[in-house]
């Protein structure tokens, strides 16, 4: 391989940004803890059907080693990964454990703005900002892990720098 | 002019007769299959009312359709009030209109009629079509909307300057460039759902005798034979379709845009309005390359959604034809081969790795397993080599307004993307790139496709975060600029 194996020290970690709310972090695990017990049920009535009697229980044990693994080891790599930066005129948001992306929105390209709360972000009061763009594969540029009045003062932050011209 | 625009009208009567020919084919297929079922009475009497209940019924709802659609064009909007049972009432307001096209297929020319397609730019193709409607009124109705009511003059399109045209020798090379095999299966397909309902009986014509006296003739000069005649029926192919779609192409230079017509049987007509032009993409095959020849599109905002919004502008042309086009447009020109920037030579390593190492894998299948599995190797030889030529021709360069990309080993793209039409950056590092300290550099553009957008693949690490941050200032330098010049309203 190349002589050097150190990985890209830009990339390692978003240094500089902001890191979203801990709390974020628990809505992860959460969310990746329900996808486990909804797959291990199901993988429990395949194995149930599929494999015999002697097996039947290794399919759902699987999944919930899995499941374990993603919401113990991988959701704070993954929540480590986001992070955002509010510039004067633009928003840099950092995201991705696998292919890691930094997309920058400029306020006056953004089209509209969504502050959506799911049902376990709002147990925690906290939000999702959503920013669309009139591009193709940055249509839709979401942050989440934002205290919910955090997220609406930055909302009404950008909305004051949205031009309306469109081209 | 205005005044008999703005009363409610309906489509051109011409409409009903074409929709009625439209129709009347299904029903009638469906009244046929009714007639062998045994329920429409026997023989030619039932095939007879049977035909005839379709046709009145075809002309019953056709009519009925027409009578309940109607359109209105109001001083700021266009509304469309139509449904048989279930009415919708559509507004349309002018300044949310992108593109009005006006086509006209076959049997509209007859009448003098054309369709009428109004594209807003939303998610729906088609927001509003006028189909039918008379050419002269299709014509003052896309000057109303572009011009306001005042100035409702100056349609022809006769005084525009000429930008680009096409005649019949240039248009018959670009077909022989346009080869095309998709036609050919088309006619295999066709003669296959012939042969479905006995149409062509294909076990008369290859019985096993003559199958076998074929096999017989069937040397290499047969077999040479026979693909230069697919070779032929693909040039026909190509040279048809490109006849069909680019007969009469011209592009001139209309108030807000470039219009083009073109089209034999079709005739179609769009102005591609410059103000939302946001990329322009000169490309070219291998062959038509080797012989000069390129093509300019430009990708647009809320253009037809079937063209993935992109609109060609010079299906073929010289290089020297093409930049008086782009300057018309106030696109920059490309700047010479030597001004643009490569990626890193470890760059390679990351475009050919993947096929290396399966190429390796399938290598050791072959050794250990199956000796079958080496053509997979060479395959993926094959594809590591395409890999690394390609990379040879990744590239980029930035002038005083646009960022220009170029990219494609057989087909050579190059983008023109000015900065100021710029939505998002996004810099992405998949993780071999990591490790390479290389990363992807996209600069998201309104309509842009969602496959061959001009993404900047396997910069330096670095040098696309810096250029990132370089971009983003001439983003906002570009957009200052644009601001200064008042809008033409």
């Amino acid at each position: 391989m190349q002589p050097d194996d150190l990985e890209d020290e830009t990339s390692a970690s978003p240094g500089g940004m902001t890191p979203l709310h801990p709390d974020q972090l628990q809505v992860m695990r959460i969310r990746a803890a329900i996808a486990t017990l909804v797959l291990a049920a199901a993988a429990a009535v395949a194995g149930w059907t599929l494999l015999g009697d002697g097996l039947a229980a290794a399919a759902p044990v699987a999944v919930l080693l899995l499941g374990a693994f993603a919401a113990i080891v991988l959701a704070p790599r993954r929540y480590r990964a986001w992070g955002y930066a509010e510039g004067e005129d633009e928003l840099a948001i950092s995201r991705g454990l696998w292919v890691r992306r930094r997309t920058v929105v400029p306020f006056g390209r953004v089209q509209h703005i969504d502050v959506a709360q799911g049902p376990i972000e709002r147990r925690f009061g906290l939000a999702t900002l959503i920013l669309h763009t009139a591009g193709t594969r940055g249509a839709a540029v979401p942050l989440p892990g934002l205290k919910q009045d955090r997220a609406e003062k930055m909302r009404d932050r950008i909305r004051a720098k949205i031009r309306q011209d469109l081209v | 002019m205005t005044d008999s625009l703005s009363e409610r009208r309906r489509l051109h009567p011409a409409t009903l007769i074409v929709r009625w020919l439209r129709i009347v084919p299904q029903l009638l297929a469906g009244g046929i299959a009714i007639a062998v079922s045994g329920r429409g009475g026997d023989g030619l009497a039932g095939f007879l009312w049977i035909a005839g209940a379709a046709l009145a019924i075809g002309a019953g709802f056709v009519l009925l359709a027409w009578w309940r659609f109607s359109y209105r064009i109001g001083a700021n909007e266009i509304i469309i009030e139509q449904g048989i049972v279930q009415r919708q009432r559509r507004i349309i307001p002018f300044d949310r209109i992108q593109d009005i096209a006006i086509e006209q297929p076959l049997l509209a020319r007859l009448f003098g009629t054309a369709r009428v397609k109004i594209e807003t730019g939303a998610a729906a193709r088609d927001e509003g079509r006028l189909d039918m409607i008379a050419l002269s009124d299709a014509h003052a109705l896309r000057d109303h909307v572009r011009r306001g009511p005042s100035g409702a003059a100056a349609t022809a399109s006769a005084g525009e300057p000429l930008l680009f045209a096409m005649g019949v020798p240039r248009l018959l090379l670009s077909g022989l460039f346009g080869f095309s095999l998709i036609f050919l299966a088309a006619i295999a397909g066709a003669a296959q759902q012939l042969d479905q309902f006995g149409l062509i009986e294909w076990d008369v014509w290859f019985t096993e005798e003559r199958a076998e006296a074929a096999a017989g003739l069937a040397t290499a000069q047969a077999a040479l034979a026979a693909a230069a005649l697919v070779v032929l029926l693909g040039l026909v192919a190509g040279v048809a379709r490109t006849v069909a779609r680019d007969f009469g192409f011209r592009l001139t230079r209309a108030e807000g845009g470039l219009r083009r017509k073109r089209g034999l049987f079709t005739l179609s007509e769009v102005v591609i309005p410059l103000r939302r032009t946001q990329v322009a993409v000169i490309d070219s095959g291998p062959l038509a390359r080797l012989f000069g020849w390129c093509r300019l599109s430009f990708q647009t905002l809320g253009a037809d959604q079937k063209e993935g919004g992109v609109q060609v502008a010079a299906p073929f042309a010289r290089i020297d034809e093409i930049l008086p086009i782009l300057a018309e447009a106030g696109f920059p020109p490309p700047p010479p081969r030597a001004a643009f920037r490569g990626i890193p030579r470890r760059a390679l390593l990351r475009q050919a790795a993947p096929f290396l190492l399966l190429a390796a894998l399938a290598t050791i299948a072959a050794l250990l397993v199956d000796g079958r599995a080496g053509l997979g190797a060479a395959v993926m030889l094959a594809g590591a080599l395409y890999a690394a030529l390609r990379w040879r021709k990744h590239g980029h360069a930035l002038d005083g307004r646009a960022l220009f990309v170029s990219g494609g080993l057989l087909k050579r793209r190059l983008w023109i993307l000015p900065f100021e039409k710029a939505q998002t950056i996004i810099v992405s590092r998949s993780p071999l790139q990591r490790r390479l300290r290389l990363a992807s550099l996209l600069v998201d553009t309104a309509g842009a496709p969602a496959l061959r957008a001009p993404e900047m693949a396997d910069l330096d690490g670095g040098e696309a975060e810096a250029m990132a941050a370089r971009l983003l200032a001439l983003f906002y330098a570009a957009r200052a600029r644009v601001r200064l010049v008042p809008k033409p309203s």
